[in-house]
């Protein structure tokens, strides 16, 4: 099986063409041919995922440009980490082209859409199995590119085009930092692959203050990715993509990637504790910093983008921590609940056609599955007892509270109260209270299935990784291994203290929101701290200011230096020319004796510079 | 089979030939027949790719016939100087020679659209074909400097009378740059033939590293101010974004898809291969002239408020990194900064035939007015964005790899200059979306015409886009070629 997993990338590409090509022509067919075209690496990859769980690690790959001795290759490895992304990936990239099916429907664009769908789940697949570095970098941008598509989908909302470059430039300052780390890694370590790489650092090839560099540059290749402070501005502003999409690659997929560089460059991290020290502080910062922002934002998927880069932030902080195998399982039930909160998110505002949540209100009777199934994503977010993000939560506190910083324990746990505030302050605003005097109807089950499956991943998931059924995951992801840390086991007493944050966190949400009376209800607070939170502490403004402008300011002094210095040096070159043959031309007057002087002069000055030169004598 | 070359090198003499027996009215048979014209020269291009023996170093095809010889009376007796027809092709040249027919064809179905004195256009184009051929073909100075001086005077006429407003202004600067570019050039090359009596690439390969270094150094610094102008490096470009904005569309795709790309091939035949302990030196000059260009270029592409002067200012940021991977002097470098040339002359080819294709609809190229493009026309609004991504150096796109190979090559050697230079291509992705952006994105105007592009102007378009992409994804296939240049190049720029 594991030697078709080259195929799995093939048909996503396949629906892209396909899709592109006669946009016009497949229509209707469109949704049946992207979801086969995604249902095929679906099944491929669980075949994969099982024959890595039954074999080894396989790599195959082949010469894509030869450099010297040194040939770039590309190709596909499978490791336990890679089998379980291309799992997530494809599952939740073919749930997301089934519930397009119904929520694309009216668009005129749909072989567009689905092309766009099918690029983007080719670029992500192929990442997760790169050979080597460069591979990882290729993809990595393909698939910033087909989010940038998608983002932009609605090309002809201003908002979309902004949203859609920003997400694309300021990611794009995170790749640069990555594609100088890859080659800085080639050039002390004198090999493009993860193997080669990982060899020389174990072995002392490459310096410490090296290893410390290029960690730190990989990194912020990560930050960029997964919206990380200080690069997060893009992710919320992604929102104005189709909601599906969100789901898939500004929840589940895409954004994770970075998780995933840092979890796949452990070795390298690991060797540097500076490094391991910034991922650690920068995902902390980013947990409770877009946790708090969370709090007070009224669009419905403004708030699930926040609580994206929070729970991003959070990954990195159990990365940074030496939490290797937190990070990863956090990363695969975030998949699932947040891919989850999305569609079900996509569903209520297909049903009332708004996004502001003070426009919504008792849904819970009208949306009579979409409800139930928010709840559960909201719970598994929150860390309830026995849902998936429970476990994977206890599991990066407790190896936060192992590594020691207690001051980023402290932040994480904070957090995790914020978390669970914010998500019932959704799930209150829009599913109690009271209702709108309009009819909605439950959408189809072709909106419904693909939420219910991810509802009962949001729930399962986690025992996979809990120690209660002797953490099978753990034991996969470290086969064939020996350089990832063990994971750590936190106090007797930390389940229950991350129990206890999270039911404190839904009882505040209870009696802040779940009591209203009134249907219409305004913010009133406008402290100066609910003001900076709902302007997002004015990042956006202050990077306005320095990088927008900045840029213009630099380019307008180049134009002045252009204009004055460059167009000036060819005008005085013009004008020269003109000067000498104005002077040529003051001889030629038409009188004899003039041009007899000249002569004469010519003459003179010849036989002058003869004799200077050659003394006056022919050879 | 010997004269394989010259035959390619004259070939466009058919289409000349041809055309002056048709009648200047006529413009649908000039136009096909002109196509006809160029598939002849590809088609020999191709057949010389066909039997181009990879493996073998030096140069192929070579064609030697005396041409003219005098003897001058030396210290040591008479000396015969000859100047011979020489001609061969090596890898390098063979790429840039597929380029060249290749962009003849395609910018002479983007003609269609000149309505006015086509016979002589079309002779122009010939003309022009003629020259950039024997540039490329040529295997001693003075045929390089005969061929090279050819370009500029069917260039000038395809500027000055088939461009825009400003046409004839654009034209006087091309030429008083280009001619300065010559005439130093000219110096160069007449100093070489004094001092070593010789012309052939070759013989001078093997007489030049015993002369002095400081006169080598000499002539680095005029063939850099020669081939600066024609590539161009800052502060030489203005000329250069003057002919992007003022010429027409399919002159642009020759100009900056072929001609430009004459100063990057001087530069690593003559400058690299000829002063190899020299250039060595310039190296770190060169690394931060080619970041200089790189970034002064991506800002002012940042604030233009035209297409084509974004397009023309990219340009120049552009060939900044054939400069950063010439300087960086090891085989990534230099690979990079060939294949950079290569695919900046066809993402520019490109992009500059879809600017004609919008000044055709709407006469205007200014960004304020267009909005929403993708609206009306789609397909166009499509390859824009694929352009404007080649551009960026998107990976599975030749920019990527030309770009990645330049700055691997740096990094070796200047880290520091490197990673300033990488501060452009984030200015890059900024400008580039900016620009495309702001045409293809946002609410349809009611324009005047927005007409999709019709089959005819698909093929072009599609061509390039198609070897965009096959570079990118399977970027050996170009590389090939070039493996016994490099294995010539290496040895004497590596340093120790």
């Amino acid at each position: 099986m594991v030697h078709y997993a080259f195929m799995i990338p093939l048909f996503p590409l396949l629906s892209f063409l396909l899709h592109l090509l006669f946009r016009k022509r497949v229509r209707s067919i469109a949704p049946i041919l992207g979801c086969i075209c995604t249902l095929v690496p679906l099944v491929l990859s669980v075949g994969v995922l099982i024959a890595r769980f039954q074999g080894t690690t396989y790599t195959k790959e082949i010469e894509w440009l030869s450099l010297g001795k040194t040939a770039i290759t590309m190709g596909v490895v499978i490791t336990p980490l890679n089998a379980m992304m291309l799992v997530i990936v494809s599952l939740v990239s073919f749930l997301v082209h089934v519930y397009s099916k119904e929520y694309m429907k009216d668009s005129e664009r749909l072989g567009t859409y689905y092309s766009y769908l099918g690029l983007f789940t080719f670029a992500m697949l192929g990442l997760v199995m790169s050979v080597n570095v460069v591979q990882l970098y290729i993809f990595w941008e393909l698939v910033g590119v087909g989010s940038f598509l998608l983002i932009g989908f609605h090309y002809t909302s201003l908002a979309a085009r902004a949203a859609a470059k920003k997400a694309f430039i300021m990611t794009r300052i995170g790749d640069v930092g990555l594609l100088i780390g890859i080659i800085l890694l080639y050039w002390k370590t004198g090999s493009f692959s993860f193997a080669a790489i990982f060899q020389s650092v174990a072995s002392g090839g490459i310096s410490q203050e090296m290893i410390t560099v290029t960690a730190l540059l990989i990194f912020v290749g990560a930050i960029g990715k997964s919206g990380q402070l200080p690069l997060h501005t893009w992710l919320p502003d992604a929102m104005e993509g189709p909601t599906p999409v969100s789901a898939l690659i500004h929840a589940a997929t895409m954004v994770a990637a970075g998780v995933y560089l840092v979890a796949i460059m452990y070795p390298l991290f690991l060797a540097s504790s500076v490094a391991m020290t910034t991922v650690a502080v920068i995902g902390g910062i980013t947990a409770i910093f877009a946790a708090s922002i969370g709090l007070v934002q009224d669009d419905l998927k403004r708030v699930l983008a926040y609580s994206t880069v929070s729970q991003l932030g959070y990954m990195m902080l159990a990365l940074g921590s030496g939490g290797y195998d937190a990070g990863v399982f956090h990363l695969m039930t975030h998949a699932f609940f947040k891919a989850l909160l999305f569609l079900a998110a996509g569903s209520v505002i297909h049903a009332v056609h708004t996004q502001n949540i003070r426009e919504m209100g008792g849904l819970w009777n009208k949306l009579k599955f979409t409800g139930p199934l928010f709840v559960v994503g909201a719970l598994s977010l929150s860390g309830f007892p026995l849902f998936a993000g429970f476990f994977s939560k206890d599991a990066i506190f407790a190896a936060v509270y192992h590594d020691g910083r207690y001051v980023l324990f402290f932040i994480a746990l904070l957090t995790a109260f914020l978390t669970s505030l914010y998500m019932f302050r959704l799930v209150f605003l829009v599913f109690f209270g009271p209702a709108a005097e309009k009819i909605y109807r439950e959408n189809s089950i072709i909106l419904l299935a693909p939420m219910v499956v991810l509802g009962i991943l949001a729930v399962v998931a986690g025992y996979i990784g809990s120690s209660w059924f002797g953490a099978p995951l753990q034991r996969f992801l470290h086969d064939g291994t020996t350089s990832l840390p063990l994971e750590a086991h936190g106090p007797v007493w930390l389940p229950y203290v991350a129990i206890l944050i999270s039911l404190a966190g839904i009882g505040v949400a209870y009696v802040r929101y779940g009591r209203r009376k009134d249907f219409h209800h305004e913010n009133t607070s406008s402290s100066p701290v609910t003001m900076l939170l709902k302007n997002k502490y004015y990042v956006d403004e202050v990077y306005g200011v320095i990088f927008v402008k900045g840029a213009a300011f630099i380019g307008t002094i180049f134009v002045f230096v252009e204009r004055y210095i460059i167009e000036g040096m060819v005008g005085t070159l013009a004008s020269t020319v003109q000067w000498l043959a104005k002077c040529g031309s003051a001889f030629q007057n038409g009188q004899v004796q003039r041009y007899g002087a000249v002569a004469i002069t010519g003459l003179a000055l010849m036989l002058l510079l003869f004799i200077v030169l050659t003394g006056g004598y022919l050879q | 089979m010997n004269h394989l070359v010259s035959l390619l090198i004259f070939s466009p003499l058919v289409g000349i030939l041809l055309l002056a027996c048709i009648p200047g009215n006529r413009e649908r048979w000039l136009k096909w027949v002109a196509l006809l014209c160029t598939l002849l020269p590809l088609g020999l291009v191709f057949a010389l790719g066909m039997v181009f023996r990879l493996g073998e170093s030096g140069n192929q095809f070579a064609e030697t016939m005396s041409w003219l010889s005098y003897a001058m009376q030396g210290a040591t007796g008479t000396v015969i100087y000859a100047i011979r027809y020489e001609v061969g092709i090596n890898g390098l040249s063979l790429v840039l020679l597929m380029l060249t027919t290749l962009l003849m064809v395609l910018a002479v179905i983007a003609s269609w659209s000149i309505k006015h004195h086509v016979k002589s256009y079309f002779l122009f184009f010939f003309l022009l074909e003629l020259g950039m051929i024997g540039v490329f073909a040529a295997q001693n100075l003075f045929l390089f400097f005969i061929f090279f001086e050819l370009t500029l005077v069917p260039m000038f006429f395809l500027i000055g009378r088939y461009g825009y407003r400003d046409r004839e202004g654009a034209a006087y600067h091309f030429l008083l740059y280009n001619g300065l570019g010559s005439l130093v050039l000219l110096i160069v090359f007449v100093t070489l033939f004094m001092v070593t009596g010789t012309m052939n690439y070759a013989e001078l390969l093997a007489v030049l590293p015993s002369l002095s270094s400081s006169f080598k150094m000499g002539c680095l610094l005029a063939l850099l101010l020669a081939f600066g102008i024609k590539l161009p490096m800052v502060p030489l470009h203005s000329w250069m974004v003057k002919v992007h904005v003022e010429a027409p569309a399919p002159v642009v795709m020759l100009h900056s898809g072929v001609l430009l790309k004459i100063g990057g091939y001087g530069l690593i035949m003559f400058g690299m291969l000829f002063f190899p302990e020299e250039f060595k030196e310039l190296a770190g000059v060169l690394a931060v002239w080619g970041v200089i260009n790189v970034l002064y270029g991506a800002f002012l592409a940042l604030v233009q408020k035209d297409l084509k002067r974004v397009l023309a200012y990219s340009s120049v940021s552009h060939m900044g990194i054939v400069l950063i991977g010439l300087a960086a002097c090891n085989e990534a470098g230099i690979k990079g900064a060939i294949l950079q040339l290569l695919s900046h002359g066809l993402i520019s080819a490109l992009l500059f035939f879809l600017v004609g294709i919008l000044y055709e609809r709407n006469a205007t190229s200014q960004l304020k007015d267009y909005s929403g493009l993708a609206v009306g026309m789609p397909v166009t609004a499509g390859l824009l964005l694929a352009g404007g991504l080649a551009s960026l150096g998107l990976p599975g796109m030749s920019g990527f790899v030309s770009e990645f190979l330049a700055f691997l090559g740096l990094f070796e050697k200047m880290p520091i200059v490197a990673a300033v230079g990488t501060l452009g291509l984030i200015v890059t992705a900024a400008y580039v979306l900016r620009a495309i952006l702001a045409i293809t994105f946002g609410e349809q105007r009611s324009m005047e015409r927005a007409v999709e592009i019709n089959a005819r102007e698909r093929v072009p378009a599609f061509i390039l886009l198609a070897l965009i992409m096959l570079i990118g994804v399977f970027p050996n296939v170009v590389t090939a070629p070039l493996a016994t240049l490099l294995d010539t190049i290496l040895p004497l720029v590596r340093g120790s």
